[in-house]
């Protein structure tokens, strides 16, 4: 007899091939019979009031869009509803979209909209955090009566800078009409939010929008909310003019105007008692939000509740604001306010412990979070935590304690950080069950061929292979038998966004009760449909008010060690290795989260010493791939990545989160390693080669 | 606007003298320089003249007492040519990406003239001669006396660069070290190239020459020659003076991609590093 293999056994990912040989067919490379293009008209300056606007003769057959065109409303809904379709009579930060031009040759629609004439009447922009647009604040304990008992308080703060997606292609739709609706095939993350938000401003009943996801190559949260405005604007312009049209952004327009990570600055205080335990902390975060607020709320809420990480303090205080800002407005990307928290408290910890002459492996040792504590909102870690076997292995693996100890002499420049780390898995507190309730669908047809139908997107991370691969083992038929094409809203239930590394443990965990069912009940040759809705596991009780209680109803857990020598000469870094340590449940395919943990490493550990973006009076300077780095194959180090089981009750067949996760630890393991080989407090990040300099000048 | 492809290199230079072209190498500058919406035509700004397809300007000779490359010799036939210099070498595989390296030029290096050029760099470094051509004349210049400023030569419109001679030379030790923003692909925040040969503990030949943090590269040949023919110690001793000398020449500039004070601290650092190990060999 066969025994059924093990299902984290890799198989070969189901969309390689179409990916690499380049048939599968992106955004760009759809075409429509009498297909348009648009390109957009911005504003040059970062704050003021549109006084005149003067448009170029308008050949026939071009057009203008723009925000006196809109159906309904014009505000893109999203999570916060104050970002317009098209700027109106403000302009709020350079880039901002103004009108579209859409016709059918590509050159003349761009020299009309380069000679579109619009007067402003500027106004002072606001680059500073002064202006907060949400504020939140929860606390623990009785932190006054901690600091009042404390024998010692120890204060710092910390920066971390802009970071882009770099999504392998840009921002784009192709929409056209059809059957007196509107229909958007492009480049997301979140199908039925493009959905209602394009139904919120054209006013329009569910049956007249249909969106379609084509294959996407990397998304990063970047086309979670962002995408949203676009399909706005396009579907705007397909009402005036009744014609298909093409919207694609350039690479520069795109890194220039699309959302990014939250640059932040956090400042933490802690309480010691006499033994030097951590009694109390106080931190408050401030992001960056840009124009708009958008998801910036929701980004803040994660970063705050991530505030202590995997370590256990009583007594609580925490307040974050979102600052509004006349740059570009920011929002989500992979990690989603954690890795600016995860950064702060890693290199919080260790500086406190080197303030008070403490080995910091063992006072970070002490402070380690067990199963039973609570959590940083008084909710409770129910599930076993393994992050204690988790370090044994990734210091074995890397000789973590040689190294340390033998980096210590300065004069090597060689230094070794090791990160560990907790994140939430899927929507915060509530959501799930309030706001997403997710839907999924199993169809099987009369030749018992089964069909999934959920909205999750296939971005690279997997889901085309894994969703197939779980359902054909669960029914226990081949992989072929089962289908899972790109989601179309018109055949799919609304499952939820494809983020907060929710799509295998909430959207797979459905789609394994639905398989379970059919299974129980297939009938052959038989048409049957199978549906599941989310249920709140019943244990996990949540205050949004108040922010208190299971913030998430799991963790994944993981252990980030990285090693660094520093030029001398240069300052330049130079990763030499790196290990990780994941528990994520089960994983259902063991490459395919082998990738998750190649490329969030990638990402994040460049996220701590090299991706640099800033903005001069609102104008970011880096905003091309020659100007913003990211990491080559020669950057990134040699890896040795290794998955630790501790099955999760409610994800199927054990599975927790894993995309964001890989990411989020990286930037402290690096800069914990150039702290050692540069024997100076690294406090803000991307530790540069200049920042390093400075450092290593000034302390 | 023109657009001409000419068939032989003769006929080039006759459309040099007629019109005033654009000319357009591996274009790995100009393309990029005149962008454009994708799936438009860039957005050159004068008439152009194609002369990728010269293969007559496509050449590695070694002429005893110097190398001679076509103007359109592309970097990665320079990596794979045994008579091509080590240190030209260790800086060309470090421009740009594989791609890149099939098509670009060090004539189109030089011809873009950007002070952060690596190319560039190492003709200075190296001595190099550029035979120009235009209808019926020709002339030979060092580099130095070529490159003016960023994006500007002392080629007239009527010209183009046929040959980049290189003399031939001996080096004890050479280095070079570009500072990009990563290991890869990245342009130049600041770059050093040094040479130098020593025979019998004296110092015969010394060569610095530093990018990116002045107009155009800075080498200083009375400064090298200052130290030509003294002891390595004696040379090492001087290092304060040596940098000194350089500190008017060192003027970088802040951008996105660096800042003036790390520019030239490294610059700085680079040329101690060079002259205090230039006696150990790699
Ligand atoms: C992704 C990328 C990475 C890059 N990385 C680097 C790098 O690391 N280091 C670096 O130095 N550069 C880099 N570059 C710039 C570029 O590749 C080089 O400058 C290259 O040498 C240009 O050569 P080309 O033949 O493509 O020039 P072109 O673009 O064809 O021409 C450039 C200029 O030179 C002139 N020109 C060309 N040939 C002649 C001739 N025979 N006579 C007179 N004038 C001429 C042209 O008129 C034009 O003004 C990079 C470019 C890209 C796109």
């Amino acid at each position: 007899m066969k025994t059924k293999k093990d299902i984290s056994e890799s198989i070969r990912k189901v969309d390689s091939e179409e990916k690499i040989s380049g048939r599968a067919p992106y955004t760009s490379d759809i075409s429509v019979e009498g297909m348009l293009y648009a390109k957009t008209v911005r504003s040059p300056i970062a704050r003021g009031v549109i006084k005149n606007v003067k448009l170029p003769d308008m050949p026939e057959g071009y057009y203008t869009v723009d925000a006196s065109d809109i159906p309904s409303r014009n505000v893109v809904s999203m999570i916060y509803e104050d970002w317009p379709v098209f700027a109106e009579k403000e302009v709020n930060f350079i880039g901002e979209p103004i009108m579209l031009i859409v016709g059918p040759d590509k050159e003349t629609v761009m020299n009309l909209a380069d000679n579109v004439e619009i007067d402003y009447e500027e106004k002072n922009p606001v680059f500073d955090f002064s202006n907060s647009g949400v504020r939140l604040h929860f606390d623990k304990g009785d932190v006054v009566n901690a600091f009042e008992r404390a024998a010692k308080t120890i204060e710092y703060e910390y920066e971390t800078g802009y970071q882009e997606q770099a999504y392998i292609e840009p921002q784009g739709f192709v929409g056209y009409i059809e059957d007196g609706g509107y229909t958007l095939v492009g480049s997301i993350q979140c199908p039925y939010y493009v959905k209602n938000a394009v139904m919120d401003t054209m006013g329009e009943d569910e049956d007249k929008v249909r969106v379609i996801q084509a294959p996407v190559g990397g998304a990063f949260g970047g086309k979670e909310e962002f995408p949203s405005v676009t399909a706005c604007q396009l579907a705007v312009a397909l009402k005036k003019i009744q014609k298909p049209i093409k919207f694609i952004y350039e690479r520069e327009e795109d890194m220039e105007t699309t959302t990014k990570r939250h640059p932040s600055k956090t400042k933490m205080e802690a309480a010691l008692d006499e033994h030097n335990n951590i009694i109390g902390m106080r931190s408050r975060i401030g992001l960056d939000g840009g124009a708009y607020i958008g998801l910036s709320g929701v980004v803040l809420s994660r970063g705050m509740l991530a505030v202590t990480n995997a370590y256990t303090i009583d007594n609580l205080d925490v307040h974050g604001d979102v600052f509004l800002t006349n740059t570009v407005p920011n929002g989500a990307f992979r990690g989603f306010g954690a890795p600016q928290m995860i950064f702060a408290i890693e290199m919080f910890i260790h500086h406190i412990a080197k303030d008070i002459g403490e080995d910091p492996y063992v006072f970070r040792k002490r402070h380690m979070v067990k199963q039973g504590d609570k959590t940083s909102t008084s909710g409770t870690f129910r599930d076993p935590i393994i992050l204690d076997d988790m370090i044994q292995k990734a210091v074995e693996i890397s000789n973590y304690h040689d190294k340390a100890k033998a980096y210590e002499d300065r004069d090597t420049y060689k230094g070794i950080g090791m990160s560990w780390f907790l994140h939430g898995c899927g929507f915060t507190g509530s959501g799930e069950s309030d706001i997403i309730k997710a839907n999924v669908k199993l169809r099987k047809d009369d030749e018992d061929n089964v069909h999934i139908l959920v909205a999750a997107v296939d971005m690279g991370q997997g889901p085309k292979t894994t969703f197939r691969k779980l359902v054909a083992d669960i029914l226990d038929v081949p992989i072929e038998q089962v289908t899972f094409n790109y989601p179309d809203t018109r055949y799919v239930p609304d499952s939820g966004p494809t983020v907060a590394s929710r799509t295998m443990m909430v959207v797979g965990g459905l789609l394994a009760r639905a398989a379970k069912t059919l299974k129980e009940d297939w009938k052959e040759g038989e048409e049957q449909t199978v549906v599941k809705q989310y249920e709140q596991p019943d244990y996990v009780e949540w205050d949004q008010d108040t922010m208190r209680g299971d913030a998430y109803p799991a963790y994944s857990w993981g252990v980030n060690v990285v090693e660094v020598e520093v030029s001398k000469v240069t300052y330049e870094v130079t990763v030499t290795n790196a290990w990780s340590i994941y528990d994520l449940g089960k994983a259902i395919d063991e490459r395919i989260v082998m990738g998750q943990a190649d490329g969030g490493q990638a990402q994040g550990i460049a996220y701590g010493y090299l991706e640099v973006m800033n903005h001069e009076n609102g104008k970011l300077k880096q905003k091309n791939m020659t100007d913003y780095i990211i990491p080559t194959s020669v950057d990134v180090p040699k890896m040795e990545n290794h998955i630790m089981d501790n099955p999760y009750p409610l994800g199927p067949y054990g599975a927790k989160g894993v995309g964001e996760l890989t990411l989020v630890g990286g930037a402290p393991a690096v800069a914990l390693a150039i702290e050692q080989a540069i024997g100076r407090k690294v406090r803000k990040i991307p530790a540069t080669p200049e920042s390093i300099m400075e450092l290593i000048d000034n302390g | 606007m023109k657009h001409v492809i000419p068939k032989t290199y003769k006929e080039a230079l006759e459309h040099l003298s007629e019109g005033t072209y654009k000319v357009l190498a591996g274009g790995t500058d100009l393309m990029v320089k005149n962008r454009s919406w994708s799936e438009t035509p860039a957005r050159f700004k004068q008439d152009m003249l194609y002369i990728h397809n010269l293969d007559e300007l496509r050449y590695v000779e070694d002429k005893g007492d110097h190398l001679a490359i076509g103007a359109l010799t592309d970097y990665e036939t320079l990596l794979r040519h045994e008579a091509v210099p080590k240190v030209l070498k260790d800086c060309l595989i470090e421009i740009a990406g594989p791609a890149i390296r099939k098509v670009g030029t060090l004539a189109g290096n030089i011809g873009n003239a950007s002070p952060a050029a690596d190319g560039v760099l190492l003709l200075y470094l190296l001595d190099a001669q550029l035979v120009i051509e235009r209808k019926g004349a020709r002339r030979e210049a060092l580099i130095d006396d070529v490159i003016t400023g960023p994006g500007k030569t002392t080629l007239s419109n009527e010209e183009m660069i046929k040959e980049i001679r290189l003399p031939k030379s001996t080096f004890t030790k050479t280095q070079f070290l570009k500072v990009g923003g990563r290991k890869a692909d990245a342009i130049s925040k600041v770059a050093f190239a040094g040479a130098v040969r020593i025979e019998d503990g004296i110092v015969k030949d010394l060569r610095m020459a530093i990018g990116a943090v002045n107009v155009t590269v800075v080498r200083l040949r009375e400064v090298e020659k200052l130290h030509t023919g003294e002891t390595i110690s004696a040379v090492q001793d001087s290092i304060v003076s040596i940098k000194n000398a350089y500190v008017p020449h060192i003027k970088p500039i802040d951008d996105q991609r660096s800042n003036r004070v790390y520019r030239k601290r490294v610059a700085f650092n680079m040329i101690e590093d060079f002259i205090m190990n230039m006696h150990i060999q790699d």
